[in-house]
C-alpha cells in the first residue's frame, strides 16, 4: 500500500548503463535438470539476536544472473507487551523486507505487495513446525531481508519474471528462517526446508519439461510453479504454493510438479544440518 | 488470518473435530461434506462500472465487487518486436481487497488479493484480453469490497463475487483500426464481454477458488468459521473452466461435466493452531508432581483438544485437489449454480 502521509517521489527504476554494442549472452541453464544451485547457509551471524542466519545461493562464475543472498534474524522468544491479549502459544510475526538495493527497480522502505504476501507465506511454513505450546504468553520475531535477490542485471527492459522469481525467494526464505529458528533453540517438530520446482517450455520444440530451482531467466518461458516447505523427517508440507498453466491434458502433472518441488527442498535441507552440525561441532 | 479469532473452549472444539471427523461428517449446520452454502447473486447493481456484481450468502456475508477499466499507453512500445504479436504483461490488472475492521494492508488482506490475482493470471490469456494495439492497453482496476464483517474466511465469497462480475464486464467497442489512437463506440449497447457470452466462446472463463479443509480423514467445502477453526489443512484451489470449440459431430454428446483447469493451490494457515489446548483430566498439576511443561507435549489424549501440529502429508494434498477437479464435483456445481446468475 503506498504510504499516505509523507509526499514521496515517483518510484522509478536505477538502471546500470547499458551499451549497445556488447549485448551479453542470454544466460543458458547448465545444470541437469534435477540439479539444484549449491547454497552457503551460516548460522549465528548476528549476535544480538537470539538466532540468525546467512544463505547465500551461488551463481555461476562468470555468470550474468546474480545468486540470492538472504538473512534472517530471530528476536525472542520473549515476553508479550502488556496491552497483548493472552495467547496460550507463542506468538510468530514474520517480516520479508527486500533490502531497496536488492533488485533492479528501488524497494522503498515500506513493505509493498509482494513482501507482505510472502511475510504470510512464510509464517504458514514456519507455523506449523514451531511447537508453539510450549511458550504461552511470549511474542517470536523473524526477520528475513533479502539482501540481494535474484536478477539479471544485463536486461535494460524487464521481461515480468518478478512473479516467478518470487518462488525462489519464498523458499530461500523458508531455508534460511528455518536455520535462523533452529539458531536461536525454539523447539521444532523437524527443520523445515524451501524447494521449487517449475514447469519450463523448452526452446527448441514445443515440448515442456520440469527442472528443479529454476532461474527465469534462463528459460524462455516458464509455465507453472510450485514452491513447498518441507519437513523431511515427517514427510509432511507445511506450505504449498502453487500456480501457472498446469496443463488439463495430463491431469497428474500437478503431482509431478509437487514431488519434485519436494525433492528438490531435500537438498535444501542437508545443508541445514551440514551448517547446525557445523555450528554445533564448533568446526 | 490470525486476526480471525474464534471463542471456542478446547471442549467445543474437540466436539467439533470429533463430529467432523465420523464418516460420513456432521457438520454444525447439517450441510454434505461438498455443500456450499445457498447463495444470491446479482450483477451489473453498479452503473458506474464496467462490470459489477454482488453475492450475498445466507449466514449474512455479502460482498460487492466493481470492475473499472480505463485505457493506458503501453510503456517502450517498440517497432522492433513486432513477432511478439500480443505482449500482455499481469500488472495491468489491479485487485484491491477491503475488508471491514481490518487495515489495508494487513498481511492477510494482502494475501487475499494475491490469491485472487494469480488465479485470473494463471495462465497467461486474461492479460491478452486487455490488448488493444501495440502502444495502448486496457487497465482493469478490480475493487473488491466486503460489506458484512468478515465471519468465516472470506475467501470463496470475495472468489465468486469477483467471478460474476467478470463475467459481467463489458468494454466500449473498438472502432479503430491497427496503431491508431484508439477510438470507441459510443453505444453502450454494442459493447463487447470480455468473456465472451454462449456461442462464440472458446477459452478459459474467469476462475473460481474453493476453500477446502480436512479433518481426520474428510474433506470438507466451504467451511464455516468453527470448522475451518478445528481444520487441520485448509488449502485454497483455485479453477477455470476451459472451453473448446465443439465440432458438430459433438452437439448432442452429454454435457454434463466441464473441463476444469487448474490454477493454483495455495495453502492457508489455518487457525486451529492458535486455539488453546484442552488438558487431560489426569494431568493436573495440582494433581500431579510433574512440572506442567513435561506434560504439555505428550501424546495426545482422546477427547482433549489439542491443536495440530506439523504439516499435511502429499496425500492429503492430492486428495483434496482431486475433489476439486472431480468431474461434476463442487466446482461444477458451484459453476452451474453461477451460470443461472442474469448476466444484467
Amino acid at each position: 500500500m503506498a504510504d499516505r502521509r509523507r509526499i514521496n517521489g515517483p518510484g522509478g527504476t536505477t538502471l546500470p548503463p547499458l551499451y549497445d554494442d556488447d549485448p551479453l549472452p542470454r544466460p543458458t541453464r547448465s545444470r541437469e535438470p534435477n540439479g539444484v544451485r549449491p547454497v552457503y547457509l551460516k548460522t549465528g551471524v548476528t549476535p544480538s539476536a537470539s538466532g540468525s542466519a546467512y544463505l547465500e545461493v551461488e551463481s555461476r562464475n562468470g555468470a550474468p544472473t546474480t545468486g540470492m543472498k538472504l538473512s534472517c534474524t530471530v528476536h525472542g522468544p520473549r515476553s508479550l507487551p502488556r496491552s497483548a491479549p493472552f495467547s496460550p502459544h507463542m506468538v510468530l510475526t514474520t517480516h520479508v523486507k527486500y533490502a531497496p538495493f536488492a533488485t533492479k527497480s528501488r524497494r522503498g522502505y515500506l513493505r509493498d505487495a509482494s513482501e507482505r504476501d510472502l511475510s504470510t507465506h512464510l509464517e504458514t511454513a514456519l507455523r506449523g513446525v514451531l511447537i508453539a505450546d510450549r511458550w504461552p504468553k511470549s511474542g517470536v520475531d523473524v526477520v528475513v531481508t533479502i539482501i540481494e535477490g535474484e536478477e539479471a542485471r544485463q536486461f535494460a527492459v524487464d521481461q515480468g519474471s518478478e512473479e516467478w522469481d518470487m518462488m525462489n525467494v519464498l523458499s530461500a526464505c523458508i531455508t534460511v528462517a528455518a536455520a535462523a529458528v533452529a539458531d536461536a533453540g525454539i523447539d521444532c517438530v523437524d527443520t523445515v526446508s524451501g524447494g521449487v520446482a517449475a514447469l519450463v517450455s523448452m526452446s527448441g520444440d514445443g515440448k515442456s519439461e520440469i527442472v528443479l530451482d529454476p532461474v527465469a531467466t534462463e528459460h524462455d518461458e516458464i509455465l507453472a510453479a510450485c514452491c513447498v516447505a518441507y519437513l523431511p523427517s515427517r514427510d509432511e508440507i507445511t506450505n504449498l504454493w502453487l500456480k501457472g498453466e498446469v496443463s488439463s491434458s495430463d491431469p497428474s502433472l500437478y503431482r509431478t510438479l509437487i514431488a519434485r518441488a519436494v525433492h528438490a527442498s531435500k537438498g535444501t535441507s542437508q545443508a541445514i544440518v551440514g551448517s547446525l552440525n557445523e555450528a554445533v561441532t564448533g568446526a | 488470518m490470525a486476526t480471525t479469532h474464534t471463542l471456542l473452549s478446547p471442549a467445543e472444539l474437540n466436539y467439533l473435530h470429533t463430529s467432523l471427523s465420523l464418516r460420513p461428517p456432521i457438520r454444525s449446520d447439517g450441510r454434505l461434506p461438498t455443500q456450499f452454502r445457498p447463495l444470491t447473486a446479482e450483477t451489473g447493481i453498479l452503473q458506474g462500472t464496467n462490470g459489477s456484481a454482488c453475492v450475498t450468502f445466507s449466514d449474512g456475508a455479502e460482498a460487492i465487487v466493481g470492475v473499472k477499466a480505463e485505457i493506458e499507453k503501453t510503456p517502450d512500445a517498440q517497432s522492433g518486436d513486432e513477432d511478439k504479436g500480443k505482449k500482455a504483461r499481469g500488472d495491468w490488472v489491479e485487485i484491491s481487497v477491503e475488508i471491514p475492521s481490518q487495515r489495508d494492508d494487513d498481511a492477510g488482506t494482502i494475501f487475499l488479493g494475491e490469491m485472487l490475482r494469480e488465479a485470473l493470471l494463471g495462465d497467461g490469456e486474461f492479460a491478452k484480453k486487455l490488448w488493444i494495439n501495440r502502444r495502448f492497453h486496457w487497465r482493469l482496476h478490480i475493487d473488491i469490497l466486503l460489506l458484512s464483517p468478515a465471519l468465516s474466511y472470506p475467501l470463496p465469497l470475495l472468489s465468486l463475487t469477483t467471478h460474476l462480475a467478470l463475467l459481467a464486464t463489458r468494454l466500449p467497442k473498438l472502432k479503430s483500426e491497427g496503431d491508431e489512437d484508439p477510438m470507441f463506440d459510443d453505444d453502450w449497447e454494442s459493447s463487447v464481454f470480455v468473456y465472451p457470452r454462449e456461442g462464440a466462446s472458446e477459452g478459459t472463463r474467469p476462475p473460481i477458488t474453493l476453500l477446502v479443509v480436512t479433518v481426520g480423514d474428510n474433506v470438507i467445502f466451504d467451511p464455516s468459521k468453527e470448522e475451518l477453526a478445528v481444520a487441520e489443512t485448509a488449502l485454497a484451489v483455485s479453477v477455470a473452466e476451459v472451453r473448446r470449440e465443439k465440432s458438430r459431430g459433438e452437439m448432442e454428446v452429454d454435457t454434463k461435466g466441464r473441463e476444469l483447469k487448474l490454477l493454483s493451490i495455495r495453502t492457508i494457515d489455518p487457525p486451529s493452531r492458535l486455539t488453546p489446548p484442552g488438558v487431560p483430566n489426569g494431568t493436573a498439576t495440582a494433581t500431579d508432581g510433574k512440572p506442567a511443561s513435561n506434560l504439555a507435549s505428550e501424546t495426545p489424549v482422546a477427547g482433549v483438544w489439542k491443536a495440530p501440529l506439523g504439516g499435511t502429508k502429499f496425500s492429503v494434498v492430492d486428495g483434496i485437489v482431486q475433489a476439486v477437479l472431480e468431474k461434476g464435483g463442487v466446482a461444477d456445481e458451484v459453476l452451474d449454480g453461477l451460470d443461472g446468475v442474469e448476466l444484467a
